[in-house]
């Protein structure tokens, strides 16, 4: 029971975490929250259900086109939401990223009805491990969401495409200065962002149904996750993921799985209270 | 001072007017309609002076107006007590919370506390959802009675309208002046940059919690009035959206006159309504116009107007030398 709960707890983290990554990487490149990151997530789930159930991919197929088709639907985001308003104040940002995740609900409705629609596992069963048995799903979740993550952290601090993006979130000023082209690295942090939260979702599909609405609450839980990790750090993120998954399934189990979201944002608001730059977030300086 | 006072008598015979003519003109749901757009006017308001006037983005208005509501709520419907009472609790109830919670949320500096917010309407909307003996839980709690003085009740939507009409036009005057005083000012220094305001001696600790207490306690009455007019309350209505649509309002309409929350929320409130017709795309067309305005007006649309009257007044001046040398 409890490995299985560990596991579960596991996998949920997991996505979490891609989601927070999604956010963070976003919040680094042009300091603003993206707050239609879980419409993104949703979009990946749709998709999913467009791809397996309707026209008959197999599953690795699926993935990869989901993962193109969100990366280009990043690009698109970028151009919509952020280019436009990069200049002015960012609450502005905010409040058309809002706007983005009111219209991008409806277009999901429109699009595929407002019914969940449910999307087979990726490998159905169940792994016997001597005693216990645990769900193939959570495995393949766990397990190509970490090579995704392995990925994003190689491409960001191994590789020099990696090192334009991560100078463009430092000092865009000072980037475009030496030459950088800001327009492409910011739409290719963009890009990142949409493409790992939308093969979140893609995960997520087959454990809950797909509906318009499950980006809202995945979305504010791996904002959650975001904060107690550290805001702008990536590795924070993905801790912090982690353990909101492991707050999200215990408390459900063994507390009240009624109270289980409440208990999550308790848990972020005495984090924020006892340590508000989060696990990894340096200490935050006054600005004078 | 002679333009000010009218303005003054310009905005009193508008007042008045909308008081005489809507209830003739409107159907019931129409009223229905006008009187919820008023309530959320209350609501913006209350964003108007945490980030409009004091500076700190809050999420949890949503969840105070919730309070407000459920206040009134339990306090008519299972206490029985007098209408009147409710809404003062309410008011004071929302208050005492959001001062409680401030104490301990404003150790958080910036974008940390408009996070810290998000966690308290999850929070306050979890307990609204599932405290089942208190708040009804998913059933929500029916039957609130409609406001009154002893045996005058306001019953039909036409008596709300006035009821709501008159809390408004008190609830704007109060936020004139608040906005006047040295209250205010200080609430805009913080807003401006905290760290020379505390140089001038502004206690921002202290102060931000009075804004943000202040802005709860609108949020409470309008909470009350919601329950009063609706009669039946549960947790779906008080979410984290609702909230975020409150910031949207104020940004479209702009965040830095008063006449900014007026506008946003109509615009947001009543367009929708008019364009029912359009039917399942309204809701799509609503969230491409969010991002197209703020493109267009970042300065929400009084600021935008603002601008754009500026700049066709300084191209008439522009014109003027010209003509006199020829």
């Amino acid at each position: 029971m409890v490995l299985q709960l560990i596991i579960a707890g596991l996998a949920m983290g997991i996505v979490y975490g891609l989601v927070a990554m999604g956010f963070v990487l976003i919040f680094r490149a042009v300091g603003v929250v993206n707050f239609a990151q879980g419409e993104f997530l949703m979009i990946g789930g749709f998709f999913s259900y467009t791809l397996t159930a309707q026209l008959g991919l197999p599953m690795g197929a699926a993935l990869g086109v989901c993962a193109l088709i969100m990366g280009l639907f990043g690009i698109f985001f970028h151009f919509l939401t952020y280019w436009p308003l990069r200049k002015s104040w960012d609450i502005t940002v905010i409040i058309s990223t809002i706007g983005a995740s009111i219209a991008l609900k409806e277009i999901a409705t429109l699009l595929w009805g407002p019914a969940p629609l449910g999307v087979d596992p990726i490998v159905p069963g169940l792994a016997k491990f001597s005693t216990v048995s645990i769900e193939w799903q959570f495995i393949l979740t766990i397990g190509i969401a970490a090579l995704l993550m392995g990925g994003v952290f190689m491409l960001l601090e191994r590789t020099y495409l990696g090192h334009i993006l991560q100078a463009t979130a430092q000092d865009q000023y000072a980037a475009a200065l030496i030459g950088i082209p800001v327009v492409v690295a910011t739409g290719l942090t963009f890009a990142i962002s949409a493409l790992i939260t939308g093969v979140g979702g893609l995960l997520l599909a087959p454990i809950f149904f797909v509906t318009t609405t499950m980006g809202g609450i995945t979305g504010l839980k791996a904002f959650a996750a975001v904060i107690i990790g550290g805001f702008g750090s990536v590795h924070g993120a993905i801790i912090g993921g982690i353990l909101i998954g492991f707050v999200d399934t215990f408390s459900g189990a063994y507390i009240s799985s009624t109270y289980r979201d409440a208990i999550v944002f308790l848990c972020l608001i005495l984090a924020l209270i006892v340590r508000p730059q989060g696990i990894f977030g340096e200490k935050i300086a006054e600005k004078v | 001072m002679i333009l000010k006072r009218r303005l003054f008598w310009m905005v009193a015979i508008l007042i008045a007017v909308a008081a005489i003519v809507i209830p003739l003109v409107s159907s019931n749901y129409m009223l229905r309609v006008v009187n919820i757009t008023m309530i959320t006017y209350i609501c913006v308001l209350s964003m108007f002076i945490v980030f409009g006037m004091a500076g700190q983005i809050s999420f949890a208005q949503a969840g105070f107006w919730g309070v407000g509501a459920y206040i009134t709520a339990i306090l008519t419907v299972k206490l029985q007590l007098s209408p009147v009472i409710a809404i003062f609790a309410s008011v004071l109830g929302t208050g005492l919370i959001a001062a409680i919670l401030g104490l301990a949320l404003f150790r958080l500096h910036g974008h940390y506390f408009g996070f810290s917010t998000i966690g308290v309407v999850m929070i306050l909307n979890g307990l609204f959802q599932n405290w089942k003996p208190v708040t009804g839980g998913a059933d929500g709690i029916g039957g609130i009675p409609a406001f009154g003085i002893g045996s005058w009740e306001f019953t039909s939507e036409m008596n709300n309208f006035h009821l709501i009409l008159v809390i408004v036009v008190a609830v704007s005057i109060i936020t004139y002046i608040v906005q006047r005083s040295a209250l205010g000012r200080s609430f805009m220094a913080i807003r401006d940059n905290e760290i020379a305001a505390k140089c001038m001696g502004v206690n921002s600790y202290k102060t931000k919690i009075i804004a943000f207490t202040l802005a709860a306690m609108y949020c409470g009455i309008a909470g009350s009035l919601f329950a009063f007019l609706t009669s039946y309350i549960s947790a779906t209505t008080f979410t984290f959206p609702q909230s975020a649509l409150y910031l949207v309002m104020l940004m479209l309409g702009g965040y830095n006159t008063l006449a900014g929350p007026v506008v946003g929320t109509l615009l947001l409130m009543l367009l929708p309504e008019w364009f029912r017709f359009l039917q399942e795309y309204i809701l799509l067309i609503y969230g491409l116009g969010v991002m197209v305005l703020m493109v267009v007006m970042p300065d929400g649309l009084i600021g935008g107007g603002k601008k754009a009257y500026e700049s066709i007044r300084k191209r008439g001046w522009a014109k003027q030398p010209s003509n006199d040398i020829g």
